[in-house]
């Protein structure tokens, strides 16, 4: 399996939505299942899968699939 | 005097649009909404934008019987409650046209059918006392209520002309609405907007129109300290509530600690929907010396426990005006002269109560009451033929019972978080043998509780 595809069963899972719909412009509070209770539930989730601690800011940041792929970047997650 | 009138008596009151930036008086805002003679219910499905608080604020202005609901409750919940209650008019704006009903100017939907029941015309104000099964029953609250509770809570809270409050919390909620009917009544500016605190707007916001007050359930303050809310400073803000269940100790001592700090003002409280939201708080100055307990009771209103159960009982102004399940309930409204919490309470030397246990059956998840019977009857109904039995895990799961091997639990699970809305890792699932009963034959919950704890840690 390669990261991305990790990354969208992560996505999905976290959201408990279909990996299908999870798409680049999937967006926080777009649809009823990404609330701040996935929300924080998904961070843990990349956190516990990648081995990186999310700062405060990266949190509010990564409010939309491509923001979450912008900062995983940052912690040198090749995806 | 009425709720709406304390409102239209303060003259620093401006609400304020989170999105536009945007200032509107409540003069602004007023709109005449028409009450046909008899006493008629309106279903409101508010979210906290402008529209809806102007809504909420002229249907308070009106002689009709409101009952306040989520409008991200699902679908057929709310048609099974319109099927139960009969609403003369419904606002809903996730909704484009609703069968036997007509869309006014006002933007609410009148039924073609008139008004079909018999109301008590001392409720004013229906809060549902769960958010999510979708379950008829309603908490029956009058104007004297929501007033009384309003002004006790500005008894202690420092709300002043001066304040910038955002609604952060659902006004369908009682906690929510208590900011809103508080603010309203005394504080200055009160910012309306659906933006929360894992939001980076919400921030941006609290910067740019300067929030001196942030309210939180349980599930607020885990997520503010997950986001390091306490490594950053916001010079406008000048205290914090919190209610809507227990605090774990770790998070009441590091923000009391944090605001203590800084001169602020940290108010743990205690309520219920039942007492139309508040009957106990902590005086800041205590909080950290008597981490654990909910207080004291607010003005006016009085605890007493019960001989052999230990359950709190209070008294007060703000007691409700008792249950409805059925259209039929809204013909009466009858205080009890006290309320039974269910919760189970020691107190102290200096006279502060402490909550030690439950005796009501339900669970708090995110801050959101759920009732374990109705989750058992959707369950039931959704998966004929088996037998559940939930129980609730220190306010931060519901563990589903179920015998090995009919029904896999991930289905169980996903069913739920669908039907409740909530995520599915509120949900536990665990298999038994045979369900513990009583020497009378019924569930024997106190043997599940029990027997629970060390496999579901493990």
């Amino acid at each position: 399996m390669n990261t991305t595809q990790t990354l969208q069963d992560i996505i999905a899972a976290a959201l408990s939505i279909p990996a299908a719909q999870v798409t680049d412009d999937l967006s926080y509070q777009s649809i009823p299942e990404w609330d701040s209770v996935s929300h924080i539930y998904l961070i843990t989730e990349l956190e516990a899968a990648f081995n990186i601690t999310i700062d405060t800011d990266e949190v509010l940041e990564m409010s939309s699939v491509e923001k979450v792929r912008e900062t995983l970047r940052k912690h040198n997650v090749n995806i | 005097m009425s709720l709406y009138g304390l409102i239209a008596r303060n003259q620093h009151l401006r609400y304020v649009d989170a999105i536009t930036g945007k200032h509107y008086t409540l003069a602004d805002l007023q709109a005449t909404v028409e009450a046909p003679d008899e006493q008629a219910l309106a279903f409101l499905y508010l979210d906290n934008s402008i529209a809806s608080v102007k809504m909420l604020l002229n249907c308070l202005n009106s002689r009709l019987t409101l009952a306040l609901l989520s409008p991200k409750l699902h679908i057929e919940y709310k048609q099974r409650l319109e099927e139960v209650y009969a609403p003369y008019y419904i606002y809903d704006t996730t909704r484009d046209e609703i069968p036997d009903f007509d869309i006014e100017e006002s933007g609410l939907y009148r039924s073609h059918r008139g008004v079909r029941n018999v109301i008590h015309p001392d409720i004013k104000l229906m809060l549902s006392t769960s958010g999510t099964t979708g379950s008829p029953k309603f908490v029956k609250l009058s104007e004297n209520n929501l007033v009384q509770n309003a002004l006790s809570i500005l008894n202690y809270l420092p709300v002043n002309s001066s304040d910038v409050t955002p609604l952060n919390l659902p006004v369908f909620y009682s906690y929510g609405l208590s900011v809103f009917t508080t603010n309203s009544i005394a504080g200055g500016q009160v910012v309306c907007g659906n933006r929360d605190v894992v939001q980076k707007e919400f921030w941006e916001d609290m910067e740019r129109y300067g929030y001196t007050s942030v309210a939180g359930v349980p599930y607020v303050y885990e997520v503010l300290h997950r986001i390091g809310f306490n490594r950053k400073e916001y010079p406008s803000l000048r205290y914090m509530t919190q209610a809507g269940g227990k605090l774990s100790a770790s998070l009441v001592k590091s923000f009391g600690e944090y605001l203590s700090e800084r001169d602020k003002h940290f108010f743990v409280m205690y309520g219920q929907t039942e007492a139309t939201a508040r009957m106990a708080y902590m005086p800041p100055h205590n909080l950290l010396r008597k981490i654990g307990a909910i207080g004291i009771p607010i003005k006016g209103g009085q605890f007493t426990l019960a001989p052999e159960t230990n359950e709190l009982l209070y008294s007060g102004p703000n007691v409700f005006g008792g249950y409805a399940v059925s259209a039929a309930d809204l013909g009466t409204f009858e205080q009890p002269p006290v309320l039974h919490t269910g919760d189970v309470a020691k107190v102290d030397a200096d006279g502060y109560y402490y909550i030690t246990g439950r005796l009501k059956r339900f669970v708090k998840l995110f801050g959101t009451r759920v009732n374990l019977d109705e989750v058992e009857m959707i369950l039931n109904q959704e998966i004929q033929g088996e037998t559940f039995a939930c129980i609730g895990m220190e306010d931060k799961q519901l563990l589903v019972f179920h015998r090995h091997g009919i029904q896999d639990d991930a289905s169980i699970r996903s069913l739920l978080a669908k039907k409740l809305g909530l995520h599915p890792t509120a949900f536990k699932v665990q298999q038994i043998d045979d369900f513990p009963l009583t020497p009378n034959g019924k569930l024997d919950y106190t043997a599940l509780q029990q027997g629970a704890l060390p496999q579901v840690q493990a």
